[in-house]
């Protein structure tokens, strides 16, 4: 009975998001229906033609236990709600996706570039190299689930991590010189409502799919995941603005999708794992607590608190040091070779070393660092997979 | 050669739907960036609901001489990407041919 749950799952995911896309759009913009019905009652006489001729050709075919039994010639019913889903889902998107004679500012090609690029390329292997690191040491087949989850921990992710952070923070953003180009972008407000529900409808059936394919401990894993990147930005909680709070909630973004890999493939925390995502999330916290200090000034003018505005430039820097050794050291707790990664905190040792003198007033020096942190992130991952490799290669 | 024959055919479908999306400016003639976002998103989220039918062993790819062998993921053959694609696109030109004729209707 697998086959008809999942059909019906999936019409009723559709239908719900129709019916709430359709309401937000204005009446003279929406699908009509008489035009959605026969599209569908097409689309279906074409799927009960050419499913049969695939089918028929041998192109695919169904496990036959799975299947309600129920068929139109060869194809089972349950292969009609595609044609259904599309009939329903892709007028309603091609509504909501709106037209050229919009007022506003982002419309056409800019818009969409603009808020792809909300979600930060840059940091897109940040989140999904932890998931497939992880899911890759416990099973190393390449299956659906390792397919679903590294690209939604590469993309819908961190659309809806930078996009909702762009949306609410536009304000202090735009007092930042530094916001705009590859290390954030400054959100036009008439894009503000196509992020937040591109990040929400991208999400979403990655989200149910993990729901689906993993078990209740990834469940949790991944909740907290996604509560962790809604507490960071949304308005009320703003993690991102309570000292150490926030440099714990960021390390939880690049730390969770490695725990949710891990759960997901079935393995189990051991202390092994359990080491190295501790050193994991020391070596976060430690790089957020740094990059909040070149934002000392403009937050302090904003009004917005950060670690950095609490404890002080120098002394944030230190603590970020500190972070850094804790990592290291921690990893002398893992067996061999794993240990080794703990030398990779060195460079970033080296990297923030300028700073732990800085004064607040010229906190900004510390662009200097981050830059140079992103670049390290590179041979950092370079090196990390080599380990990674070594470690499989070792285990036979 | 023969391995290339569901993609010609896939081929060849598109086509005539591009060709009668041209004649009449539904979708691609229309406005090109909406389609393309709209196609692009449809053959996605087709993509995730394909994924999923895989993982729970409710598909299997055949073994058609017609396919090219080459695998996207587990199961799921890279024609399957174009295929959806014909889905959404079609989908979209039969929905605004719709639209038109039965606004014609309405106003006729």
């Amino acid at each position: 009975m697998t086959y008809p749950i999942l059909a019906v799952a999936v019409l009723a995911c559709v239908a719900v998001a129709a019916a709430v896309a359709v309401r937000r759009t204005p009446r003279e913009r929406r699908p009509r229906g008489m035009a959605v019905l026969v599209t569908a009652v097409v689309m279906m006489a074409l799927t009960a033609v050419f499913d049969n001729l695939m089918i028929g050709a041998g192109l695919f075919s169904y496990a036959e236990d799975l299947r309600s039994g129920w068929s139109v010639g060869l194809a089972p019913v349950e292969d009609f709600a595609y044609p259904v889903a599309a009939a329903v889902g892709l007028p309603v998107l091609w509504a909501a996706v709106g037209g050229r004679r919009q007022p506003g500012e982002g419309r056409g090609w800019a818009g969409a570039r603009q808020v792809l690029l909300s979600s930060r390329p840059v940091s897109w292997i940040n989140t999904a190299y932890p998931f497939a690191a992880a899911y890759l040491l416990v099973d190393q087949r390449l299956t659906p689930t390792l397919v679903v989850g590294t690209v939604f921990f590469l993309v819908p992710y961190n659309l809806l991590m930078y996009g909702l952070n762009d949306v609410v923070d536009h304000l202090s953003d735009q007092r930042n010189p530094r916001k705009g180009g590859v290390e954030g972008a400054v959100l036009a407000p008439g894009l503000h409502r196509a992020t937040l529900w591109a990040a929400g409808l991208s999400c979403l059936p990655f989200v149910v799919a993990l729901l689906v394919l993993g078990g209740p401990a990834s469940g949790v894993a991944l909740a907290v995941s996604l509560a962790a990147v809604v507490a960071y930005s949304a308005p009320g909680l703003r993690f991102k603005e309570r000292p150490v709070l926030d440099s714990v909630t960021s390390s939880v973004h690049f730390v969770s999708p490695a725990v949710v890999g891990l759960l997901i493939a079935g393995g189990t925390v051991t202390a092994t794992a359990a080491t190295c995502l501790a050193a994991f999330f020391a070596w976060g916290m430690a790089s957020h607590a740094f990059g909040a200090v070149q934002d000392v000034g403009p937050d302090r003018a904003a009004g917005i608190g950060s670690v950095a505005t609490a404890l002080g430039a120098a002394t944030t820097v230190r603590l970020a040091a500190g972070l850094y050794l804790l990592a290291g050291l921690i990893m002398l707790l893992a067996p061999w070779p794993a240990q080794l990664a703990g030398l990779l905190v060195l460079p970033y040792l080296a990297n923030v070393a300028p700073y732990l003198g800085v004064t607040d007033a010229e906190a900004d020096r510390a662009n200097a660092g981050w830059r140079r942190f992103l670049v390290l992130n590179q041979l950092t991952g370079f090196l990390l997979t080599l380990l990674i490799l070594w470690v499989l290669l070792r285990r036979g | 050669m023969t391995g290339l024959a569901y993609l010609g055919a896939l081929a060849v479908a598109i086509g005539g739907v591009a060709v009668v999306d041209r004649r009449f400016r539904l979708v691609l003639w229309h406005d090109a960036r909406r389609a393309v976002v709209v196609v692009a998103v449809g053959v996605v989220l087709f993509l995730v609901w394909d994924l999923l039918g895989i993982a729970l062993g409710v598909f299997q790819r055949g073994d058609s001489p017609a396919m090219t062998g080459v695998l996207l993921a587990p199961e799921l053959p890279v024609e399957e990407v174009v295929f959806l694609t014909l889905l959404c696109y079609l989908t979209l030109v039969v929905y605004a041919g719709a639209v038109r004729m039965l606004g014609r209707g309405e106003r006729g």
